[in-house]
């Protein structure tokens, strides 16, 4: 057997326990406990993934240029593992209708949302993959809220994925996450046209629906993309959620989920009504200041500096750039998580 | 019917100038003229002009892929209010 092919293997048997076996005991220990040794995996993985490592430090400097030492780049990088590592912490805290994981997190500005949902037309959250941004809106259900998230479940569109992982990702990630949410998410595909009358359908019904905006468009979408300022350069995002917001009058508010120092704790901060008046680029850009503003003060939050392929499709890096190859690894699933038997293997669609 | 879903169409929800004049048997979905956001702009339009509410189980592309099965789909729900 190959050295690589046994690292891969090796890897594989790592995230499988991890996930099945590690994370749900580290969540019923004390918060303090488990979330530490979470983050001691996360350091392992950092120490160990020398691939994925070279390929974020490369991502942070590529995209946050000299805002970051390079001390301060290191230490992302390592935040990044460490908050990989808790996010499946998080997810098994969602058992018990995600209580134990509830009494972590702080939602502020509920206020916000109610006020929003009193006038009757629903809320549009929009957020960004941030943190771990899917617990956050399963929180937000776990709270009382009805939820509904338009957003791909990764690990069904990741390319060359086998059946047995997809299975995999649904029963550990997909599962308890979807449980706390009112809808199915609704998941925006080349051909589906369907998508933005379903949540404009679940707005009607005065519910939340939550949107990630920091998404590479489809290919079949970019006509439709804009240019943004985004991280002291430029982003092409879509629009549609304020595109959503102007066609059914849902206030659109942001809503990221920060975590804390100490890594157990989380604060869900829904801003108050983003205004949408003026042209929609100009008033996305509103929305997508907000997420770069989160993303520059806490960039090892976001999970798509693991990604040098999608960097390139947002149009924050140049493709060809001096990235390792392996960079060219994505977000994938859940959260950072490489396909099980496919490191590498972007989860986009070529 | 057929002229005003044409006219709001053409008016609103084509960007390439180059489909126009817009034929009734045109495919909406495989020109582009049709996405998800302008398929519920065009929901909207129709709900508002025509007094119907189109449910999550009627969104689907056969009943959006030209402006006669859209038509075809109006006439086949009563009431419709012309004019």
């Amino acid at each position: 057997m190959g050295k690589g092919r046994l690292a891969r293997l090796l890897r594989i048997a790592e995230r499988v326990t991890y996930w099945t076996i590690a994370a749900p005991v580290l969540a019923l220990l004390p918060a303090a406990i488990g979330y530490r040794v979470a983050c001691w995996r996360g350091d392992w993985l950092f120490r160990s993934e020398a691939a994925k490592r070279a390929a974020l430090a490369s991502n942070v400097r590529l995209v946050l240029g000299d805002e970051l030492s390079p001390g301060a780049g290191q230490a992302t990088v390592r935040d990044w593992f460490r908050l990989t590592s808790c996010e499946a912490v998080d997810v098994m805290r969602l058992r018990r209708k995600g209580q134990p994981l509830l009494r972590l997190v702080e939602i502020r500005g509920r206020e916000h949302l109610e006020a929003a949902l009193a006038a009757g037309k629903g809320a549009l959250l929009c957020s960004a993959h941030f943190g771990s941004f899917d617990c956050g809106f399963s929180m937000l259900g776990a709270s009382g809220f009805k939820v509904t998230t338009i957003g791909r479940w990764q690990h069904k569109y990741t390319v060359g994925m086998s059946g047995t992982e997809r299975r995999f990702w649904d029963r550990v990630y997909t599962a308890p996450l979807q449980r706390l949410r009112h809808r199915p998410n609704i998941e925006p595909w080349a051909g589906r046209i369907e998508v933005a009358a379903q949540a404009a359908s679940a707005l009607r019904a005065n519910e939340v629906v939550t949107v990630s905006i920091d998404v590479p468009p489809l290919d079949g979408d970019r006509a439709r993309a804009v240019k943004v300022p985004f991280l002291g350069g430029s982003a092409t995002l879509l629009p549609g959620v304020v595109t959503l917001a102007k066609l059914t009058g849902a206030p659109v508010l942001m809503c990221l989920l920060h975590r804390s120092p100490d890594y157990r704790h989380q604060v869900l901060q829904i801003s108050e009504p983003v205004p949408v008046d003026g042209g929609t680029a100009t008033a996305f850009g509103r929305c997508a200041a907000e997420v770069s503003a989160a993303i520059a003060k806490s960039p090892a939050h976001w999970q798509y500096l693991a990604s040098t392929a999608d960097l390139a499709d947002l149009g924050l890096i140049s493709r060809g750039t001096d990235a390792p190859a392996a960079s060219s690894s994505t977000i994938s699933t859940p959260n950072g998580l490489q396909p099980l038997s496919a490191p590498g293997r972007p989860w986009r669609p070529a | 019917m057929e002229t005003i879903i044409n006219d709001y169409i053409s008016r609103e929800l084509v960007q390439d100038a180059a489909l126009l004049p817009l034929s009734d048997d045109t495919s909406l979905l495989d020109s582009g003229i049709l996405d998800s956001l302008s398929l519920l702009q065009l929901v909207v339009f129709l709900e508002e002009r025509f007094g119907i509410t189109v449910g999550d189980t009627d969104l689907l592309p056969q009943n959006f892929a030209s402006v006669q099965t859209i038509c075809a789909y109006l006439r086949a729900r009563e009431p419709v209010a012309h004019g």
